[in-house]
């Protein structure tokens, strides 16, 4: 074996992973060959002190933390499959018991839809809320001001939402962008408070059933009428404080 | 088992080793998260086709590929550039003058440093062997090569690594105050 080679296979040695007759050469050249001896000390110690060192950047806790939130939303958005299957044996064994029976399961069931899709609209708005944080495109349009956030919004969709600015009660108008929410585009107004940010989704038909509070993995879900639009905010914002700022948001003028 | 509470089970406690090596490839904290963030939520998509095989090297391969594509959008330069170019930018000594590496400080500092500069089909395979221990088998099947290629990559990594102007300059730099 020559200098050469043995330059090439040293650092394999080092790792203990080259086969035993190359390693049965390198070792008798080592043993001859004062330069590729010191090669081989040089690169062991290199070796150690990369190991000793170098940093190893473990993820932060607030990575940890925004990655669990987003399994959980990615989790609470996916339908369970027994869902549907559910909901219709109902309504079919009601209609087998007798006519009463019917009435009773359709009542019971309508119920069951109306509560099921006001639940999918808060997973469907958490699950969105947090793909915004994650994937770090909270805001299209961004201003802090409502006379150009309003005119953006207004300019692509077929509705205008009403934008204010209520800076004065601490929360700051950060922006504005689209999002598909119940398979309808939406305007979805950002606000900061303090470091908290809360998306607060406007649309044009009022959903009057809709439970006014519900928490999805830790983000409240708030719900308000007002204005004309349907009003949906989402945060890790204390729920009376979120409530409480939508409900001025959606009957201020 | 569900895919998420597979996910919590198998994928996360490799964690602190993916965005390790995604720190390491972006080259930036804030970037690094994204990537890792990226590569979660492709692994809990994929997380029912993991059998058997190791997690870690699984979740591994899942990070290096968010990071390509991540770079692919965003730093397609860094890319193309990642060749022979890249190596010989490695050892321009006049890229680091003694005064900049006396600044820096620390020994340790100028090792990151010189680490960081290695072009990233080098850096990739020395990370995945000091960080994580892996065999060179291991890390062919991470970084998609040959056995053989580890071996030459690793080679290459650590002696230019050696002839760093950044671990020399620091390095004359101590000798120099000891005479």
């Amino acid at each position: 074996m020559n200098c050469h080679d043995a330059e090439i296979l040293v650092s394999a040695y080092a790792d203990g992973e080259i086969d035993f007759l190359r390693k049965f050469a390198l070792e008798r050249h080592l043993r001859g060959c004062a330069d590729c001896r010191a090669k081989h000390e040089e690169l062991v110690a290199l070796r150690e002190r990369v190991r000793k060192e170098a940093p190893f950047y473990a993820a932060s806790p607030a990575l940890k933390a925004r990655i669990s939130a987003t399994i959980g939303a990615v989790e609470a958005a996916a339908p369970s499959p027994l869902r549907p299957a559910q909901r219709w044996r109902w309504v079919g064994g009601g209609a087998l018991a007798g006519c009463a029976a019917t009435v009773l399961a359709w009542v019971l069931g309508s119920a069951v839809l109306t509560w099921q899709a006001s639940e999918d609209l808060a997973n469907e708005a958490v699950a969105t809320h947090v793909r915004a944080t994650l994937n770090n495109h909270m805001v299209e349009v961004a201003s802090s001001d409502q006379h150009t956030v309003k005119p953006w919004l207004s300019a692509r969709l077929d509705y205008s939402p009403p934008v204010r600015d209520l800076a004065a009660e601490g929360f700051t108008l950060v922006g504005g962008r689209l999002d598909n929410l119940g398979k309808h585009r939406v305007a979805t107004l950002v606000y900061r408070y303090r470091l908290h940010m809360i998306d607060v989704f406007v649309r044009p038909e009022p959903v009057p059933a809709a439970p006014p509070l519900t928490t999805v993995r830790g983000f409240n879900v708030v719900h308000a009428n007002g204005s004309g639009m349907d009003w949906v905010a989402v945060s890790d914002v204390s729920p009376d404080v979120l409530a409480e700022f939508l409900q001025r948001l959606a009957t201020s003028q | 088992m569900s895919g998420t509470s597979k996910f919590e089970q198998l994928v996360l406690p490799h964690l602190d080793a993916g965005h390790n090596l995604a720190r390491w490839l972006a080259r930036d904290a804030h970037d690094a998260e994204d990537v890792v963030q990226d590569a979660c939520l492709r692994a809990l998509k994929y997380v029912d086709a993991l059998r058997g095989e190791d997690a870690r090297s699984w979740f591994l391969t899942v990070v290096r590929h968010a990071f390509y594509d991540w770079c692919r959008r965003n730093r397609p330069s860094e890319l193309i550039d990642d060749d022979g170019t890249a190596l010989e930018m490695a050892v321009d000594e006049a890229g680091v003058s003694p005064e900049q590496a006396a600044l820096r400080g620390a020994e340790s500092r100028a090792l990151a440093d010189a680490m960081a500069e290695l072009p990233l089909a080098f850096r990739e395979v020395l990370v995945l062997r000091e960080f994580e221990d892996m065999s060179y088998k291991e890390i062919a099947r991470v970084a998609n090569v040959p056995v053989g290629t580890v071996m030459s990559r690793l080679a290459r990594a650590r002696s230019l690594l050696q002839r760093s102007p950044r671990l020399r300059s620091v390095r004359g730099q101590t000798l120099g105050a000891e005479r």
